[in-house]
């Protein structure tokens, strides 16, 4: 009963620490060829003709794919389970080339390099056609000749959503002010430390074996499966350790093509992306360009809203058709807004595709909601504190899009208790400065969601067993994605079992072994994954108590599990090793509990991040100077990753306010951001005091309280610190991210 | 198609013998920080030569007269340097800003001059200073030029960075500008070596780098302050004549806009380091007001 608000270290952090721990691309497996492809220099063109000679002549080359010689199937990348309804529209590799690192054709050799140099020896014919790589010129389009026959596949639009809910026009008639803005948010990459990498090997019995750093084994399988035309049963996929993701690998990339090598040619396949194609191949966060326009009473009321949302989903849809709706779930679940009108568009443009992102939308939304909010504040001079205050919705709010309960929201508390803590006052007071450099305070709030209901099927099972040894098996599709889910989930079955975090032994996530899950996304795993984890722990406890009772002469109800221990109440118990070994030795089944949690609700989690920027007026240049940020988590199961979550949160939200873009070319659909010395991230130097504040007055749905942290963590940071930058300098500044130069072009 | 070999001489003298008697192409690899990172295609064929074990290739000689660096000691040693850091405070400046610590550890003198980036961080230094290459050619000798007339595609050698007394002077400083604080390539660097007595400058030099494909002197700048008092129309003069010095180096080009700009608030902080001032000195701000 002790594992609970602990700071336990993480899991695997010694294996991780100490080399231990082997990622997909250090895995020996016997007989492994290795793949390398060759990635389109055209951001449309039609493959006209691909010449493998030169590349089959070189020595220790097995083979070459192209689109000649591999399955034309259609598949949507983003679909997670067998038989999704989606749009499908990418191909292994497809005939017509959508966007400069598209897929044109791999070689599979004896070793990476040789694949690598053979690579280079392909001649490859591109016909070009039209491009399109602004998401406005996009909406104005009708489509683009795609196919071999010319005949045009797509309409941009891909997607919409709209919705309207009270009478926008009648707060809007009624509003003392209105302000109408326009905030652009880059399109960032991931930058996990591991790059995007696969190994697939073909089964004596006939199947073929994944390998997989990914979000979602069972996503895996029915990518591979729509990719191959291959029933699922045909294909097993396995979790391997997880270098990073932020939703970089959610998408399955390379598997389907590391599958069909194997199968092809009967011998296990790597590939493995270098940080260039990571860039350029796999998936970036959409950029966003939202239209707002906010109708306010003078003492500060929101009374009408109104949001138009422009997103580039890239060259293919993969899940981008889902990001209007997932946008607006957002945007409603933090004020409350008598009226809102919103509408959200989803374009095709002819660059690399958008995929997840560390909140799948949320911090695009919540950066032009808030950016937008502090302009108001501003203009109609309230403290931006006070009219977030004035309008943030309380605990049992309804929001009106999906009529969901926002459970035990406290996001005023985060705004109160973290403003208070952050001095907001006494800083505000203090002034911005006369000369070169101009100090500036900003503040966001911010909300996300727990889990996917009432969509998409939202449950999971977990099972949980007394091991010979005491210990206890959890099977659960579990995906650490580097960020401690394991540890934390370890510890929920833990503290239900009397055990600690690190006598959880977890198996990895295995489409044989493990029932079906969703996989890591939506900050789903505390509050979902732990609260199935949680049920099964309370019934494998009662059976365990209830196996021990016989052995120790008292009812089970009369029995607690404590220290791996099976005690009375007087004291006297019996070891969980030696439990075990009696009833094996009476030829009894260990005791074990299989429970199913179906999710009844998706409360909010809720933020107010607050920042200090100073500003040098003559080089444009901004430094975050200090930060806290105030989270409503309902409980931290382990504060130490709580923060860890925050921290890293934090600083990929600075880097998304102040350096992050891979910066397409409009001229020539090329990413100027492609590697690590042109694409900046905010490194551990830029990085301010940073604070945490945690509220935590627990969510009744949440498995002993706990809510989600993962993606909320990010959300808020660009809007307070964009925020704190207009606030420095007087600017009105939405353009992200505010390089040096947006920088002093706005203080002309 | 041969493949690369490697070879690692103990000596200059080892060194200058495999010069003259190998015949295919050569490269050098000194700390690798550029040579070795990921989409940087190695030299297919020729000889390799390791830089990083000669023997006496690695120095830092910073006497009365001039100052002598080895074309191999790293950045890092320059860095922590204290004869540097007190006959060209700028140098030691720049190798502190230059890359990260990792890079600082490994990246050398040599290849900071050799891999000819227009943003490296010890050259404006290096060219404000007068600095001279000690270079061995192919054909194993020795010979020495300019900095300023060194071309990487000449097949030269850096053996040693000679910084000859009469090139420095009393004050230096250098300052630059990246996308962030540390492991940033500079998008504008700036070195200044000054006389400075009594509150007023003598002879000035300034070099700035990432205005052009190479580091080049900054005349009119260097004119603006030459002679004159430390006082607000000087600084003013001063910065009027950067922002001309940037429009003259890249007229047109996306960047000039920004950097003739940003160039004032690099000055002013070069200005106060060389004469020891904080850039927040009232000095400084009156002159932006």
């Amino acid at each position: 009963m002790n594992q609970l608000s602990r700071r336990v270290p993480l899991v695997d952090g010694v294996a991780k620490v100490t080399g231990a721990l082997r990622f997909t691309a250090d895995l020996d497996v016997e007989g492994l060829l290795h793949g390398a492809l060759v990635l389109s220099t055209h951001p449309h063109a039609r493959v006209a003709r691909v010449d493998p000679a030169a590349a089959l002549a070189v020595e220790g080359v097995h083979e070459v794919f192209w689109h000649g010689n591999t399955p034309a199937h259609l598949y949507n990348s983003s679909i997670w389970f067998s038989g999704q309804k989606a749009l499908a529209d990418e191909q292994m590799f497809p005939q017509v080339v959508r966007h400069i690192g598209d897929r044109v054709a791999a070689v599979i050799a004896d070793t990476e390099e040789i694949a690598r140099r053979a690579a280079r020896l392909i001649e490859v014919d591109y016909v070009d056609v039209p491009t399109i790589f602004d998401p406005e010129v996009a909406l104005g389009h009708a489509g683009l000749p795609l196919r071999q026959d010319d005949t045009p596949t797509f309409l941009s639009p891909v997607a919409g959503e709209t919705f309207v809910y009270g009478d926008p026009e009648a707060g809007f008639a009624a509003a003392d002010l209105i302000v109408e803005t326009r905030v652009t948010t880059p399109r960032s990459h991931h930058c996990a430390v591991e790059t995007h990498a696969c190994i697939a090997r073909p089964e004596p019995d006939g199947r073929i074996l994944v390998l997989s750093p990914c979000q979602s084994v069972f996503a895996v399988q029915a990518v591979v499966g729509q990719a191959l035309s291959l029933p699922s049963e045909k294909i097993r996929v396995q979790k391997t350790p997880i270098g990073g993701s932020f939703g970089g690998k959610a998408e399955p990339i390379l598997d389907p093509l590391c599958a069909f090598f194997a199968l092809k040619l009967n011998r296990p396949v790597i590939i493995r992306y270098d940080r260039q194609e990571t860039f350029t191949a796999t998936r970036t966060r959409s950029s966003v360009t939202g239209r707002m326009r906010i109708g306010l009473k003078s003492d500060g009321r929101i009374l009408a809203r109104e949001t138009e949302t422009l997103v580039d989903i890239g060259a293919y849809c993969t899940g981008g058709n889902y990001l209007p709706s997932s946008m607006l779930q957002r945007l409603v679940r933090l004020y409350d807004v008598p009226a809102e009108r919103y509408s959200g568009r989803a374009v095709y443009t002819n660059t690399v595709p958008a995929g997840a992102f560390r909140g799948y939308g949320s911090p695009q939304i919540h950066t032009i909601a808030e950016i937008s909010l502090d302009i108001a504040a501003r203009r109609m001079g309230m403290d931006p504190v006070a009219l977030r205050q004035r309008n943030l919705v309380g605990p049992g709010a309804i929001e009106p899009w999906q009529g969901l309960d926002l459970g035990n929201a406290r996001g005023r508390e985060c705004l109160a208790r973290g403003a208070e803590a952050f001095s907001w006052v006494g800083r505000r007071q203090r002034g911005v400065g006369r000369g070169r450099w101009r100090r500036g305070v900003g503040v966001a709030s911010a909300t996300h969601i727990n889990g996917c209901y009432p969509g998409f099927h939202e449950e999971t099972t977990a099972s949980l067993r007394l091991l010979p040894d005491g210990r206890a098996e959890l099977i659960c599709a579990l995906h650490d994605l580097g960020c401690g889910a394991d540890t934390t989930l370890a510890q929920i079955a833990a503290e239900t079992l009397g055990l600690r975090a690190c006598d959880i032994v977890i198996v990895p996530a295995d489409t044989d072994t493990c029932p079906y899950d969703l996989g890591t996304r939506a900050s789903r795993m505390t509050y979902i994954c732990g609260e199935a984890i949680r049920r099964a722990g309370v019934s494998l406890a009662r059976s365990v108590r209830a196996a021990a009772g016989l052995e120790l002469n008292t009812p089970a109800d009369d029995l607690r599990l404590e220290a791996g221990t099976v005690r009375r109440r007087d004291d006297a118990g019996i070891a969980l090793p030696d439990l075990a070994a009696r009833l094996a030795s009476r030829g009894i089944e260990l005791p074990a509990a299989t429970e199913s949690y179906r999710a009844q609700a998706n409360p909010g989690s809720y933020a107010a991040h607050f920042a200090e920027v100073e500003v040098d007026r003559l080089t444009g240049r901004v430094m975050v100077t200090d930060y806290l940020a105030a989270h409503d988590v309902g409980r931290a199961i382990n504060p130490m990753l709580v923060e860890g979550q925050i921290h890293g949160g934090v600083q990929i939200g600075i880097g998304y306010a102040l350096y992050e873009d891979v910066a397409i070319d409009l001229a020539t659909g090329r990413m100027r951001g492609d590697s690590f010395s042109r694409y900046t991230l905010a490194n551990a130097p830029e990085m301010p005091p940073l604070r945490v504040l945690l509220v935590e007055e627990g969510e009744p749905t949440g498995p002993f309280g706990a809510k989600a942290i993962g993606e909320i963590a990010t959300i808020p940071v660009a809007a307070a610190v964009v925020n704190a930058v207009n606030d420095a300098l007087g600017t009105e500044l939405t353009e992200l991210p505010l390089s040096p130069e947006r920088v002093l072009a706005a203080i002309d | 198609m041969s493949e690369t070999s490697v070879a690692a001489p103990a000596d200059l003298a080892e060194l200058r013998a495999m010069l003259s008697a190998v015949a295919g192409p050569i490269n050098f690899i000194g700390g690798g920080t550029d040579m070795l990172i990921a989409g940087r295609p190695m030299p297919a064929v020729g000889l390799l030569i390791d830089l990083s074990r000669i023997a006496g290739m690695a120095f830092i000689c910073a006497d009365d007269g001039g100052i002598r660096v080895g074309g191999a000691t790293t950045v890092a040693a320059i860095a922590a340097h204290r004869g540097i850091a007190t006959r060209l405070p700028a140098l030691a400046e720049a190798a502190a800003q230059c890359g990260s610590v990792q890079i600082r550890n490994r990246a050398t003198i040599g290849g900071n001059i050799a891999n000819a980036a227009p943003a490296a961080d010890l050259v404006p230094v290096l060219v404000a200073a007068k600095a001279r290459l000690g270079c061995i050619g192919r054909d194993g000798a020795s010979r020495e030029l300019a900095i300023c007339d060194y071309a990487p595609d000449r097949g030269f050698l850096i053996a040693e960075v000679i910084l000859p007394r009469d090139g420095l002077l009393p004050r230096s400083a250098f300052v630059k500008l990246g996308p962030r604080l540390d492991l940033s390539i500079s998008r504008l660097n700036i070195a200044l070596l000054a006389e400075f007595q009594d509150g007023r400058f003598g002879d000035v030099r300034i070099a700035a780098g990432a205005l052009g494909p190479r580091p080049l002197r900054l005349r009119i700048a260097e004119a603006a302050l030459a002679g004159r008092k430390l006082e607000h129309a000087t600084l003013r003069d001063f910065l009027a004549a950067l922002a001309a010095d940037v429009d003259a180096a890249i007229p047109g080009r996306n960047s000039q806009a920004y950097k003739r700009r940003a160039i004032s608030g690099l000055g002013l902080d070069l200005i106060a380091q060389a004469v020891g001032l904080s850039p927040r000195d009232q000095l400084f701000e009156d002159v932006v007001q």
